[in-house]
């Protein structure tokens, strides 16, 4: 359990995080969502108690970061996979910071049998590819066996494959009843990972919700409708005509909002006219963020910077 | 999950030190500079043996420790380094991660790097002597005392490692550390002139003064760095150390990573 109580960062005049509150819950995986900038690496390292808040508080299992007795045991945490010394071998990294946690040797040897780096153990850092950079960050972050996982964009760099891994591992760890905490700019990753999100823009809570709640209520929806070429004039006249939006979409002929897929069915049985295909959709939830940090950059009066933030997360 | 290894205590010190000894231990880099602090001192004294360059008026001791002072220098270095190191690889995040008490990290950092140079000025010093004083016309030169001096160079090669590491962790740059570690040991005795009668308190301060009236070289002279006697030099060189890492750990405590 992750509890962040009005967390403030400011740097200068600038404002990194704003009185920012969540709790993140364990058997669950949180997603952690913002745009470059939003605050969310902040936001983790003050979790860790590496930069402090400026007021507010942030606590891990009840306790501040700096005041658990073996912190990696409690915590794993991924920020930065280049965080390692490029002349140390793999099994070294490691090994020290088990140490560190009072923390066995053997586990060290687990840990790289479950990221897969048995192998490449005693090579130097500097020789691994980003995607293996990755694998041991992950390691480091499992070593203490810990209640609760941090990571920051813990899929850049990972293949297919590697991606994929990630995914079950962060599902199998939360359905253990730890939990895990991740940021990521890759929305259709954390569509699929995610049950739990927290989305933040210019350091302010936008939404603390259950992934599908935040799709649903956000969503713009709709119900995408094929019908055969000779009847489609006739039934967009027809649907318009009972206040429905038609609109070209990319997953089929058309896009209809404004009717439910009873009442569009129920309107063409009423007119004789077929239909081939009829499915509610809900926005992605790449789709819904992107309403929802614009309409947040929106509120905020368009500022130079922020039509940048903007065209970031479009991107 | 029950697979996990672990001892249930709390991780002591001694947690913290093994981990900075298995970071320290794991690097050519430090591996390197630190033998070199070693090495450089004997060599030193087989070169002086061998050239008879020895000034006449000089002792054994101080002639066989002639490259002691750049051995000083590289210690500072190793200091600085292992706390550079972090910052420029990136690993100080995962360091105050794992041990989340700044000044832990520092003290054990201290503690290590003061145990392991005492031990490697000691033995190289020791082995100096013994060559210089083998390779050395015998009776040519005064003595020198050796004991109890080594055991004051060698302490003084643990202060300078301490001293290295709080410029380190105040500096952060590695090249700005090093820099500066180098030219507070060589700056005071090479400005030093300039100041007159002030002289004797600028360069008389700095380790290099510490470490040349331990080893009685002729180069000591009152004019040139004061009639501070060797061991009140060390200790000064010591307290201003302590004062310095003190210094670095609040510095450390009140920075964002």
């Amino acid at each position: 359990m992750i509890e962040a109580r009005e967390l403030t960062k400011r740097y200068g005049g600038k404002t990194a995080v704003d009185h920012l509150s969540f709790t993140v819950r364990p058997g669950l995986v949180t997603g952690f969502l913002g745009p470059n900038g939003a605050g969310k690496s902040t936001t983790m390292r003050m979790v860790l108690g590496l930069d402090t808040p400026c007021s507010g508080s942030v606590t891990v299992g009840g306790r501040s970061y700096g005041r658990l007795p073996a912190p990696l045991r409690t915590v794993g945490s991924l920020l930065d996979a280049k965080s390692v010394h490029g002349g140390r071998t793999v099994r070294k990294h490691l090994l020290g910071l088990a140490r560190s946690n009072a923390i066995g040797r053997r586990r060290v040897d687990e840990v790289l049998e479950l990221v897969g780096l048995t192998e490449v153990a005693d090579q130097r850092a500097k020789g691994l590819s980003l995607g293996m950079g990755q694998r041991l960050g992950i390691a480091a972050a499992l070593l203490g066996d810990p209640e609760v996982l941090i990571l920051d964009e813990p899929v850049n760099g990972l293949d297919t494959e590697g991606i994929r891994w990630i995914r079950d591992l962060l599902k199998s760890q939360a359905a253990q009843g730890r939990t895990v905490f991740l940021s990521s700019h890759l929305m259709s990753e954390m569509e699929l990972t995610a049950d739990h999100l927290i989305v933040i823009g210019r350091g302010k809570l936008l939404a603390d919700t259950r992934m599908r709640e935040f799709i649903e209520t956000n969503s713009q929806g709709g119900t995408l409708l094929r019908t055969p070429d000779e009847e489609a004039g006739r039934m967009r006249t027809l649907l318009e005509a009972h206040g429905a939006t038609v609109q070209m979409d990319a997953r089929g002929p058309w896009r209809v909002t404004g009717l439910t897929p009873v009442e569009i069915g129920e309107l063409a049985r009423g007119h004789q006219l077929a239909i081939h295909e009829l499915t509610p959709v809900f926005s992605s939830l790449e789709e819904v963020y992107t309403n929802m940090t614009q309409s947040s950059v929106e509120f905020r009066g368009g500022v130079q910077d922020a039509e940048h933030e903007t065209k970031e997360l479009v991107r | 999950m029950s697979t996990l290894s672990t001892t249930s205590a709390t991780p002591a010190f001694g947690a913290a030190l093994a981990f900075e000894w298995t970071k320290f231990a794991s690097l050519r880099s430090t591996r390197w500079t630190t033998a070199a602090v070693g090495l450089l001192t004997v060599l030193g004294a087989v070169f002086v043996g061998l050239s008879g360059s020895l000034q006449p008026d000089d002792t054994v001791l101080g002639g066989s420790l002639t490259l002691s002072v750049v051995s000083l220098m590289v210690a500072g270095v190793v200091g600085a380094l292992t706390v550079c190191g972090e910052y420029s690889s990136g690993t100080i995040g995962s360091t105050l991660a794992a041990v989340p008490s700044r000044g832990r990290v520092l003290a054990a950092k201290a503690v290590l790097l003061a145990g392991m140079l005492f031990v490697i000025g000691l033995a190289a010093c020791l082995l100096a002597y013994a060559l210089g004083d083998a390779i050395l016309e015998s009776g040519k030169y005064a003595q020198g005392e050796l004991f109890p001096s080594l055991f004051g160079i060698a302490a003084l090669f643990a202060v300078v490692g301490v001293l290295g590491l709080a410029i380190g962790t105040l500096v952060r740059h590695a090249a700005g550390a090093v820099v500066t570690v180098v030219a507070l040991m060589l700056l005071p005795s090479l400005f030093g002139p300039l100041f007159g009668d002030l002289q004797r308190w600028i360069a008389g301060a700095t380790p290099t003064a510490a470490l040349e009236k331990l080893t009685q070289t002729s180069d000591a002279s009152h004019e040139a760095v004061g009639s501070l006697g060797a061991w009140p030099s060390l200790g000064l060189v010591a307290a201003y150390s302590v004062v310095l890492l003190v210094l670095a750990v609040t510095r450390l405590r009140r920075r964002d990573v």
